[in-house]
């Protein structure tokens, strides 16, 4: 049993139980945006796949509005991405690749340091990445030590400022190419603090939500700013499955939530980011109420969520921690036979990939 | 002084506000209470900061941001700053264009990698950034557009050629999106501020007659009103800023 504190409450749950397990053919894994395969963001793929019975049907994602009913209610995370990648030499002149992870103050960072796949790292070692930006290591992370506290100099805007002239998008190895920051939002992002695209709202158009919100379906906004999905070592990404991540759900979203609810609607979470902010958010009746803060909440198979109905999803890798949360929605077994379709009708995986309705 | 038209609780984002129209849209905008995301290009840094200290006299709630319109990955940086320190941007008015080589050629004579920068700063830049910016707008369901345009965009004036076709694209480009927002509650209009005494103008015209030419900070009125409530119906209209004015 591991217990993991929230703001407000403690929720106990197994980690480790009904692992689904399946090979990812390396061709199934999406290397660029829809734009850049020659599709229309919303042209990727989609596989609805009922919570509780029935086999999947396999549509496109302009099409999601067939699955969905007049009074529903979408929640999208809005936090836009940062270029959180930043290339620093330390003072041997030895190059080191910073990961930002999470902003805890206005010059302080926790970041993953690197050298290719290597994690490295020392307190008081000190950076230098150009432009007149520098950073010294603090510590680690006492609870996540495969992160670094880092300090940074400037602070605040200027700070802010440099990230975005020095940094690039975090990537991983199966992305052939550095594509532009503006390919990493969704296309309502508002305030910049994930470290890593918020990638199940990426498909969406304006086209499409507006025509969504025509037949009736409600589209309101949380944040969650993301964390590093990956330290590039599968054994710590598997010993820390899920971290602390900064979230707020406005009073607005609160209201809307509950309003839905009342009147029988469906909340669908656009993402996993959507489900944590929104469960954490949620009181033991059901109810959503306006919060702040940072969420430590893991989400399993057999956790009895309370405020989203259905999620909208990218596919994921095996034994990642968005793979579990899945298992909250459906059952282990009819999701991993989810998947193994899914490989065999070759949708593509990963944040520029094809799409999940679980509803 | 009082200013009748209010727009505390605002945030309002001016392209090419080092001086000229610009800067005095960014002080008629703070002066009833807006706050203001001020940018230039890395040129003109020095009267950036000065409209900067400008507004801060003013008691105003104010970010500078050196950028580029033309450059993609600057109007990105620009749009993350202005919503990493206000969270959002209510009002955008895309001033900042460019004039393209001066003496202005004729067309055939007009070299190639001008035309391109010109366009890709008058009507790839607005639409670069308005894009970037819209999606937060759609999502509250609010917002006001404001495009710069000029009657160079109408009539084909000689030499005028390359700014010209870049503003008549901008009013299209204003157009085509005041069509697609119908009904969603953000709107988008273009004003064309007609002849004022701007540094662009006497480049344009070296013996022009500056004295006929109107102040950039009297024109500020229709600017205002689009920017504010009382113009929440209004989309897809192309304002003259004098013929307001004197309508008024």
């Amino acid at each position: 049993m591991v217990e993991l504190k929230t703001d407000d409450q403690a929720i106990n749950h197994r980690i480790g139980e009904d692992v689904i397990q399946f090979v990812l053919p390396p061709e199934l894994e999406a290397r660029s945006p829809a734009e850049y395969r020659g599709l229309r963001r919303d042209h990727v793929r989609l596989l609805v796949l009922p919570r509780f019975e029935g086999t999947p049907i396999h549509s496109r994602f302009d099409a999601l509005g067939d699955f969905l009913h007049t009074g529903d209610l979408l929640v999208v995370n809005n936090s836009r991405t940062l270029p959180a990648l930043l290339q620093g030499r330390d003072e041997h002149g030895n190059l080191v690749e910073v990961r930002l992870a999470h902003r805890r103050t206005e010059d302080l960072w926790d970041a993953l340091l690197l050298d290719g796949r290597t994690r490295i790292g020392r307190i008081g070692m000190e950076l230098e990445f150009g432009q007149g930006l520098s950073a010294r290591v603090i510590a680690p992370r006492p609870d996540l030590p495969f992160l670094w506290q880092v300090q940074f100099n400037p602070c605040c805007m200027p700070l802010l400022d440099l990230i975005y002239r020095l940094g690039e998008p975090v990537r991983y190895s199966y992305v052939d190419d550095v594509f532009p920051l503006d390919t990493y939002q969704t296309v309502y992002a508002g305030q910049p603090g994930s470290v890593e695209m918020p990638s199940a709202g990426r498909p969406f158009t304006w086209e499409l939500l507006l025509k969504l919100q025509g037949q009736g379906v409600g589209l309101a906004s949380c944040s969650l700013h993301t964390g590093l999905s990956s330290t590039r070592d599968d054994a710590v990404d598997a010993t820390y499955p899920n971290y602390d991540e900064e979230f707020h759900v406005q009073e607005t979203t609160a209201q809307v939530i509950n309003a839905t609810h009342a009147r029988g609607g469906r909340v669908i979470a656009v993402g996993t980011t959507v489900v944590r902010a929104l469960e954490t958010a949620a009181r033991p009746d059901g109810t959503v109420r306006a919060t702040r803060g940072w969420t430590q909440l893991h989400i399993t198979a057999g956790y009895k969520l309370r405020a989203v109905e259905g999620l909208l999803t990218g596919l994921h890798e095996p034994q990642t921690s968005h793979l579990d949360l899945l298992s909250a929605f459906v059952e282990p077994g009819r999701l991993q036979s989810a998947y193994l379709e899914a490989i065999q009708r070759r949708y593509l995986w990963h944040e520029f990939g094809d799409m999940n309705l679980i509803i | 002084m009082d200013y009748p038209t209010d727009l505390h609780g605002k945030v309002c984002l001016i392209t090419g506000a080092s001086r000229g129209l610009g800067r005095a849209l960014a002080l008629a905008f703070a002066r009833r209470g807006a706050s203001v995301v001020i940018n230039s290009r890395s040129s003109s840094a020095q009267d950036l900061a000065k409209t900067e200290r400008q507004l801060k006299a003013l008691g105003a709630q104010v970010l500078a941001v050196i950028a580029d319109v033309s450059n993609r990955a600057d109007i990105e940086r620009m749009a993350g700053e202005a919503l990493a320190c206000f969270g959002r941007v209510d009002v955008l008015v895309n001033n900042a264009s460019a004039l393209g080589p001066t003496p202005m050629p004729y067309l055939v004579d007009y070299p190639i990698e001008d035309f391109e920068a010109v366009m890709r700063t008058n009507i790839t830049g607005p639409f670069m950034l308005t894009r970037a910016l819209l999606g937060q707008m759609l999502a509250r369901g609010t917002g006001s557009i404001i495009n710069v345009t000029s009657d160079a965009g109408v009539v084909g004036y000689p030499t005028w050629g390359a700014y010209g076709v870049s503003k008549a694209a901008v009013d299209h480009l204003t157009r085509t999106w005041a069509a697609e927002l119908d009904g969603t509650g953000v709107r988008i209009n273009s004003v064309d501020p007609g002849d004022m005494d701007t540094a662009m103008k006497r480049a344009s015209e070296p013996d022009g007659d500056a004295s006929q030419w109107a102040q950039p900070e009297t024109l500020t009125p229709v600017f205002v009103h689009l920017a504010s409530d009382e113009s929440a119906a209004v989309n897809g209209q192309r304002f003259s800023a004098q013929q307001f004015i004197t309508e008024k």
